[in-house]
């Protein structure tokens, strides 16, 4: 007898869950956002002559918000809390369906479960906000090549920063939880999937539907606010504005979801004899992420939603002529807004502690200090949002204060530090890209976090304040810690991700290319800035001509140094040399479920007993 | 770390504790957002910017009262009944009575649409409109939100009251025990609402 093709069994005609995909997806947001604005043009009163322009406002936030319901539903999301409301759960083939099973490349393209999926799926989508931020950062870089102001209009200028600023921002923060806690750590743990599947389903196509209205907003007018939105500067902005509201509100709720899943499926999900202390390292930085960010994006939510009020009902949350106040905006972006850069630099300064025993064979210099120093910053870091306001005016007397606790937050920055070095320290080095990374990282983030304290000492960030030190600064940390994490993790568990080795030359080629233009753009933008050129301006005097030269020379380089790595993504994946089981030789549990990885994971979940770092006594 | 053998097999309890943890975490997060709002609140009303928290009469318009307190209350009242109701269903479902249970989730699901109707009531006819200052800003602001939340207890009483009504919680209710969090969750929240503005 011939083998009968096994296709699913699925009830007579096709379920909703079968027909729904990304396609539909787009069709049905499209259709409900165009028939949004059309009734909203055709019935929404005219605006009285007191206060123009809010109607407006109104349409475009409700075709935007018909847009994301639309694209949702067309998606497959509000299937599951259907079947729950009607009582019909979804039963273990559906389920089978939903998590991707046997349906190859399709399953990229649906409201697929599989956390490895997921994992490909932000992955993917991260490579290309990378690649449209650093098209927006080329664009900024060239403009800014000569003093008396480019080619490109002031205003479109402005958009260009501000959009530019947030999307990376946006990037950053999904860069290591996104891809590598969706694909890798339930591995590591142990676990068949996560907690909650569908909410992590959930959380990425949020992202991609977020992605729209920014998009949208570039067409009416722009983000000409820079990237914190500062209101009443918001409120007074064009209708692009209404864009950067709701990408941000979409992607509040995708981090709230995704917060909730990760936690739960580390504290719940862990395997047999995973202690605490024998949980690995990299697992603590995600959750230390996406837990800081559970409180924390709430808070930027309602700033946003206020926003949103401000401009389409007119009230006054933010309007001083109404009662409101703007230092109200900047406390609610930064209560937000300093844990989210530790949000970011969090998980990659750990995926680099997760290397570090790898590659020099010896177990990390003292575990506990690590989480210990984890858990420091996170605590510490809800505390010293006003280092942003010191010359907002608004609490003169709170600068001390908050200079003291931003202050202290070196001390459990310094413990990580302390680790790498410790772990390196004397060590016989297996020099890889991710090797480098690491000392890279503590280059950069020296500098990142020195020039830190400069800006949280109150009279010299007088001086500092709104100049181009202060992008200098952020850059350092942003790129020269986090970004270096994030592609050394990329490079590290390639293969686990993909069954190939990540072409060893391209990706030590890359990594050169990109540091070293790093550091020539930034340190001159450090120059221009000490010198007192602001931020955010698209001419300056031409004595700031030098340096700016000097920086746009090491974008372009960082530039192509991120080409030859995109270059060595595409040719490993495709054609790179196949991966061996465990090619680093690692002892935690992604490393032993093979490649491609079974469905779920594995036959019979793992047991632990000893700590994933027991690479024998130090060879020293 | 070695890899050893271990049957494959999740209790009903195990997934309940799980997606109990799931809810409280994402709870969290509405928390965070509800405390925010709070602190907008006090920070304006503290502020009273230009006096503008509660704006004096104009030639255009008279002043601008705050809102009796009584609809934050009675919304509050009438979740906290439905918090009881659906309590007392709970308590039906652990002690094996589904008629107690089914009564308990539909008296809640009732409460539920009182519930927003009533504060839909309240947006719709609120004596001011949006412009009215940072007091009515902050009105505003707690009322539709509250209604959100309403929208989504709707969604979940009506869902709890049907799944008992077709008697999924014969076996194992953790979903009951869940869905009480969040009530429990939508009276304080109705609560802090409640507190905030009649406290102008
Ligand atoms: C030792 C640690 C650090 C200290 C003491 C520090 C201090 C500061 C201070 C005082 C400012 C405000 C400067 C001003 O506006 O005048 C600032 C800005 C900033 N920092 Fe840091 N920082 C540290 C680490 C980091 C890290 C790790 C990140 C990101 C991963 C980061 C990202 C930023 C950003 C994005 C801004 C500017 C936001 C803006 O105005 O657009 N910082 N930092
Ligand atoms: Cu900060």
């Amino acid at each position: 007898m011939t083998t009968v093709m096994s296709k699913p069994v699925s009830a007579p005609g096709k379920s909703i869950i079968e027909k729904l995909n990304f396609f539909t997806a787009l069709a049905l947001g499209a259709i409900s956002a165009i028939v949004v604005w059309r009734l909203a043009l055709q019935f929404l009163p005219e605006d009285t002559e007191v206060r123009l322009f809010t109607r407006e406002d109104k349409i475009t936030l409700l075709s935007m918000t018909a847009w994301l319901v639309g694209f949702m539903t067309g998606i497959g999301a509000l299937v599951g809390p259907f079947r729950w409301l009607m009582g019909k759960d979804l039963s273990h083939e559906e389920n089978m369906f939903l998590a991707g099973k046997d349906m190859g490349i399709k399953r990229y393209f649906r409201y697929t479960t599989d956390h490895k999926v997921i994992g490909i799926q932000y992955l993917v989508i991260i490579m290309v906000i990378f690649g449209i931020g650093g098209i927006l950062a080329m664009l900024i870089r060239t403009n800014l090549g000569s003093s008396e102001g480019g080619w490109i209009h002031p205003q479109a200028y402005n958009s260009i920063v501000g959009t530019h600023g947030i999307i990376m921002i946006v990037g950053t923060i999904i860069m290591v939880t996104g891809p590598f806690g969706n694909f890798i750590m339930p591995i590591m743990i142990g676990a068949r999937d996560m907690a909650f599947p569908r909410l992590n389903a959930l959380s990425f196509w949020l992202i991609v539907a977020a992605a729209v209205p920014l998009l949208w907003g570039q067409f009416l007018g722009g983000i000409s606010t820079g990237w914190t939105a500062y209101n009443p500067l918001a409120s007074q902005a064009p209708l692009g504005m209404d864009g950067y509201i709701m990408f941000i509100c979409i992607f509040a709720i995708s981090t709230m979801v995704a917060g909730a899943n990760i936690t739960t499926t580390v504290v719940r999900m862990r395997a047999k004899g995973m202690t605490w202390n024998r949980t690995p390292i990299f697992v603590y930085g995600v959750v230390a992420s996406v837990a800081l960010g559970l409180p924390a994006f709430p808070v930027f939510f309602l700033s946003q939603i206020m926003s949103a009020m401000d401009r389409a009902l007119d009230t006054s949350f933010y309007n001083t002529a109404g009662g409101g106040s703007g230092w109200l905006y900047e406390n609610l972006f930064w209560i937000m807004g300093h844990p989210e850069v530790y949000v970011i630099l969090i998980p990659a300064i750990a995926a680099l502690m997760e290397m570090a025993p790898v590659f020099t064979r010896r177990p990390l210099f003292s575990f506990n200090v690590a989480v210990m120093g984890i858990a420091g910053i996170s605590g510490l870091s809800v505390l010293v949002w006003a280092h942003h306001m010191y010359l907002s005016g608004w609490a003169p007397l709170l600068n001390t204060p908050f200079m003291l606790t931003t202050e202290l937050i070196s001390i459990p920055t310094g413990m990580l530090f302390l680790v790498l070095v410790g772990t390196l320290w004397r060590g016989r080095l297996w020099m890889t890209m991710p090797t480098m990374s690491i000392f890279a990282l503590l280059w950069n983030f020296m500098i990142g976090g020195i020039t830190g304290i400069y800006l949280s000492d109150v009279p010299a960030d007088a001086f500092l304040h709104g100049s181009m030190y202060v992008t200098a600064h952020f850059h350092y940390t942003l790129i020269g810690a986090g970004l270096t994490g994030a592609l050394a993790a990329l490079v590290y568990w390639f293969p686990a991700m993909t069954g190939r080795m990540f072409d060893k030359k391209l990706s030590w080629v890359a990594f050169w290319i990109v540091q070293i233009g790093f550091n020539i753009a930034f340190i001159g933008m450090f120059t221009v800035g000490l010198a007192g050129q602001p931020r955010r301006v698209e001419a300056y005097a031409s004595t700031f001509n030098t340096g700016n030269m000097i920086t746009t020379g090491g974008a372009y380089l960082i530039m192509s140094g991120m080409l030859v790595l995109l270059y060595g993504v595409i040719s490993s994946w495709k054609s790179g040399v196949k991966a061996p089981k465990n090619p680093w030789q690692a002892k935690t549990l992604e490393w032993t479920v093979g490649y491609p990885v079974p469905l779920e994971n594995f036959e019979v979940l793992p047991t632990v007993t000893s700590d994933p770092y027991g690479y024998g006594k130090a060879q020293s | 770390m070695s890899v050893e053998t271990h049957a494959h097999h999740e209790h009903p309890d195990v997934v309940g504790s799980r997606n109990r943890l799931g809810v409280i975490l994402l709870l969290v997060a509405d928390i965070a957002f509800a405390l925010s709002m709070v602190f907008v609140y006090f920070y304006l009303r503290g502020q009273n910017v230009n006096n503008m928290w509660l704006p004096a009469a104009t030639e255009e318009h008279a002043v601008v009262t705050p809102l009796s307190a009584s609809p934050g209350w009675t919304v509050t009242a009438i979740v906290t009944f439905g918090l009881l109701a659906h309590f007392y269903g709970l308590k039906g479902a652990r002690s094996k009575n589904q008629t107690q249970l089914k009564l308990g989730s539909l008296v809640a699901f009732v409460a539920s649409v009182v519930a927003i109707v009533y504060q839909f009531n309240t947006i719709a006819t609120a004596p001011f409109t949006f412009s009215d200052g940072a007091y009515v800003s902050c009105f505003y602001m707690f009322a539709i939100l509250n209604f959100v939340h309403l929208a989504l207890t709707v969604f979940i009483s009506l869902g709890n009251w049907n799944r008992a009504r077709l008697g999924i919680y014969v076996s194992d209710h953790w979903h009951v025990d869940i869905v009480r969090v969040w009530w429990v969750w939508m009276v304080v929240s109705s609560l802090l609402g409640a507190f905030a503005l009649s406290n102008p």
